[in-house]
């Protein structure tokens, strides 16, 4: 039948439609993820080789876009955003691992796992704003911390790198973050055998032997989905430094929303290429980074072993 | 977006619906159904700043017999000049409100319609100030394409006892507080919005004689970098706290007493003063003047031809009337033209002397403000938006 249905009769190369239902389903979602996701994205970095002016885009090839942002400094908010995205995504992975693996396997008591998952969870069912500028309360220079470190003798005058400073911005981003961390990593770990662990220690693995040459090589799809879903999204993150780090931290996200403002949308389109650009050069660093010890199609193979 | 020949094309889309609703009502109108002209010229549509939207709507309605819509925007130009350009929102909207400039590029390019000054509806037009109804509100290259309904000057707000200032809040106080004074650094806090920061600081360098600016409001490339050179030093020296973004950051900066000094909207100081009382900040009347703006009521083109011209005006007029401004200055302390008549139309309403005389006293603030010869004017839609955002973005990430 495939080739009853072929539609080309290139001698190199015969295109054939799929002979079954998995292939005939790939092939639908590539033609809606070119249509919804890649097209859009080339659009968009097509409008960034044009220019504005008086409010309307001049269709006429040029660099001067992306010469901006070298002139103008933006430059320095692209590397100052992957600065924030990496050491946020390695403060979470450091935290959120030994967390995920005290829920997964320390903790014992069913309604005491499901309490923490709520706990993690409740937060976010607010808006992102509204739990993150109740920080500046907390923060600032007459907020409660220093309230009570004054108050209480500690310190004599204010704190002010508290709020608006890279403490302030790292630290909202880590906490609206956290649950993205945790959650890949405790479903790779709940999914690991308990009698796997065992074993380890049957055989005279120690505590670390068994949680290096065990728990982390199993472990490592979700520590992996944990980077992505965590480093992805940070890279444009725009409430967490627009409210905690007041004009000393600019980050991609807010710059974006600048030139929107200013109905520039070539510049918003060559930052938006840049943020892509790197996001693509990152992940294929992690892939690389991680051959012949890490297979990313595994990512998705424990969930069903 | 539509360049000069699309907006042609949008024209010849718009005859084309004019033709057809044209066809349309005089079927209908043959059919029995007069009163649907009527019914469609007492609702109107409005879009544009929340400033500008009366607390309680109704009363334009009892004013006028005209219910009027309001489709809320805040004042962020991009997203106003969008809908204006591409969403084409004046077919579906009668009045659009928004800060003066933005007549600049719509009136010529066809989308707002000019100001029918002797329309019988406007009859307050003749008696208002020029001031106003000749002002960057309204006109662009002689031609009157808004209606001026209320405006301020912009400065900053200051705790006095953090400068040593007079607490009746009536001295005169430089900008350098923001940007100078040992006495506040490290608590000062900017506006975002590098149309004020900007032209407020590129004010402060001009009127000082430190650097050569013709418009604060339309800096020159080389001029906005010299600005923003400027603004990178002080901000190296420490003297800025933060940046704010919205009226509720100016609000929280403000209560928690995170800065001494502030850049803000006068409103941010009027609700300050509810809860915080003797111990709110006061809104500066600077040394080097501050901003002129004002909002302005626009026409666009397609209302016109839906026939809503004669429901326009009538509200255009109420604008410019006593009821509005009274409500205007009591709500937000602004001002507009015709401010006698908000004083006028407070009496015979009943108001307090309390009342009253804050309205006096919003007249001659605003007054005195306005008239500051450093004082300058905004401009949303500078010609040189585009090098002044670039520039502004340079000081933010250093």
């Amino acid at each position: 039948m495939t080739a009853a249905l072929a539609i080309s009769s290139s001698p190199r190369r015969r295109w054939r439609l799929p002979g079954t239902a998995t292939g005939w389903f790939t092939g639908w979602f590539l033609v809606i993820w070119i249509g919804v996701v890649v097209l859009p994205l080339l659009i968009i970095s097509a409008f960034s080789f044009f220019s504005m002016r008086q409010y309307q885009i001049v269709y006429i090839p040029t660099l001067d876009t992306w010469n901006s942002l070298v002139e103008t400094g933006r430059w320095v908010v692209v590397l100052r955003t992957i600065r924030f995205a990496v050491s946020v995504t390695f403060l979470e992975i450091l935290v959120a691992f030994p967390f995920a693996l005290w829920l997964a396997k320390g903790c014992r008591s069913d309604a005491v796992r499901a309490g923490v998952i709520t706990l993690l969870t409740i937060p976010f069912f607010i808006d992102a704003s509204s739990r993150i500028i109740v920080w500046r309360s907390i923060l600032g220079t007459n907020g409660v911390i220093n309230n009570l470190l004054v108050g209480s003798g500690i310190i004599d005058k204010p704190l002010t790198w508290l709020l608006y400073s890279d403490f302030s911005v790292s630290f909202g981003m880590f906490g609206s973050y956290f649950p993205t961390a945790v959650f890949p990593i405790f479903l790779t770990l709940s999914l690991i055998d308990d009698d796997l662990i065992k074993a380890s220690s049957d055989l005279g693995g120690s505590r670390l032997q068994t949680l290096r040459f065990v728990i982390l090589p199993l472990a490592m799809p979700g520590i992996v989905g944990g980077i992505v879903f965590t480093f992805v999204p940070l890279m444009a993150a725009w409430i967490e430094p627009q409210l905690l780090g007041g004009s000393q931290v600019n980050l991609l996200g807010q710059s974006i929303q600048s030139a929107l403002t200013n109905l520039n949308y070539p510049i918003a389109a060559a930052l938006s290429t840049v943020v892509i650009a790197v996001l693509v050069l990152m992940l294929a660093m992690l892939v690389v980074s991680l051959r012949g010890r890490f297979k990313i199609s595994s990512l998705f193979q424990s969930l069903d072993s | 977006m539509p360049t000069e020949d699309s907006s042609m094309s949008g024209i010849s889309r718009r005859s084309f619906l004019k033709t057809t609703a044209a066809g349309v009502a005089f079927a209908g109108s043959s059919l029995g159904f007069a009163g649907l002209g009527f019914a469609q010229g007492t609702t109107l549509r409005a879009y544009g700043v929340t400033t500008a939207q009366m607390d309680d709507p109704s009363l334009i309605t009892k004013a006028t017999g005209i219910k009027l819509e309001f489709t809320p925007t805040d004042a962020d130009i991009g997203v106003f000049m969008r809908d204006a350009l591409a969403n084409n929102i004046g077919e579906t909207h009668d009045i659009m409100i928004f800060d003066g400039g933005t007549q600049d590029i719509l009136g010529p390019r066809g989308f707002y319609a000019e100001i029918d000054e002797k329309n019988p509806a406007l009859e307050l037009w003749d008696r208002t100030p020029d001031f106003w109804k000749k002002s960057d509100i309204s006109v662009f290259k002689g031609k009157s394409y808004g209606v001026p309904i209320l405006g301020n000057c912009d400065a900053f707000a200051y705790f006095p006892d953090a400068i040593g200032a007079n607490p009746n809040g009536l001295d005169q106080i430089s900008y350098s507080v923001l940007y100078e004074d040992d006495r506040t650094r490290g608590r000062v806090a900017l506006d975002r919005v590098f149309s004020q920061s900007l032209a407020c600081m590129a004010n402060f360098l001009k009127v000082n004689g430190r650097l050569k600016i013709e418009d604060p409001a339309n800096l020159t490339p080389e001029q906005a970098k010299a600005v923003v050179d400027y603004a990178v030093e002080r901000k190296k020296a420490g003297t800025f706290r933060t940046v704010h973004n919205s009226f509720e950051e100016q609000m929280q900066l403000i209560q928690n007493r995170e800065v001494d000094v502030l850049e803000c909207w006068e409103p941010a100081v009027k609700e300050a003063e509810k809860t915080m009382k003797n111990k709110a900040p006061v809104y500066s009347y600077a040394v080097e003047g501050g901003k002129k703006w004002g909002h302005g009521a626009y026409i666009p083109k397609q209302a016109l031809d839906r026939g809503n011209g004669d429901a326009i005006y009538k509200v255009l007029n109420y604008f410019l009337g006593g009821e509005f401004r009274a409500y205007q200055a009591r709500d937000r302390s602004y001002a507009g033209p015709n401010m006698n008549l908000g004083v006028e139309y407070a009496e015979k309403a009943g108001w307090s002397a309390d009342q009253i005389e804050a309205l006096r006293a919003t007249d001659k603030k605003i007054s005195r403000k306005m008239a500051n010869p450093n004082a300058f004017w905004a401009k949303p839609t500078a010609p040189n938006a585009d090098a002044m955002e670039q520039e502004w973005q340079r000081f933010l990430s250093a």
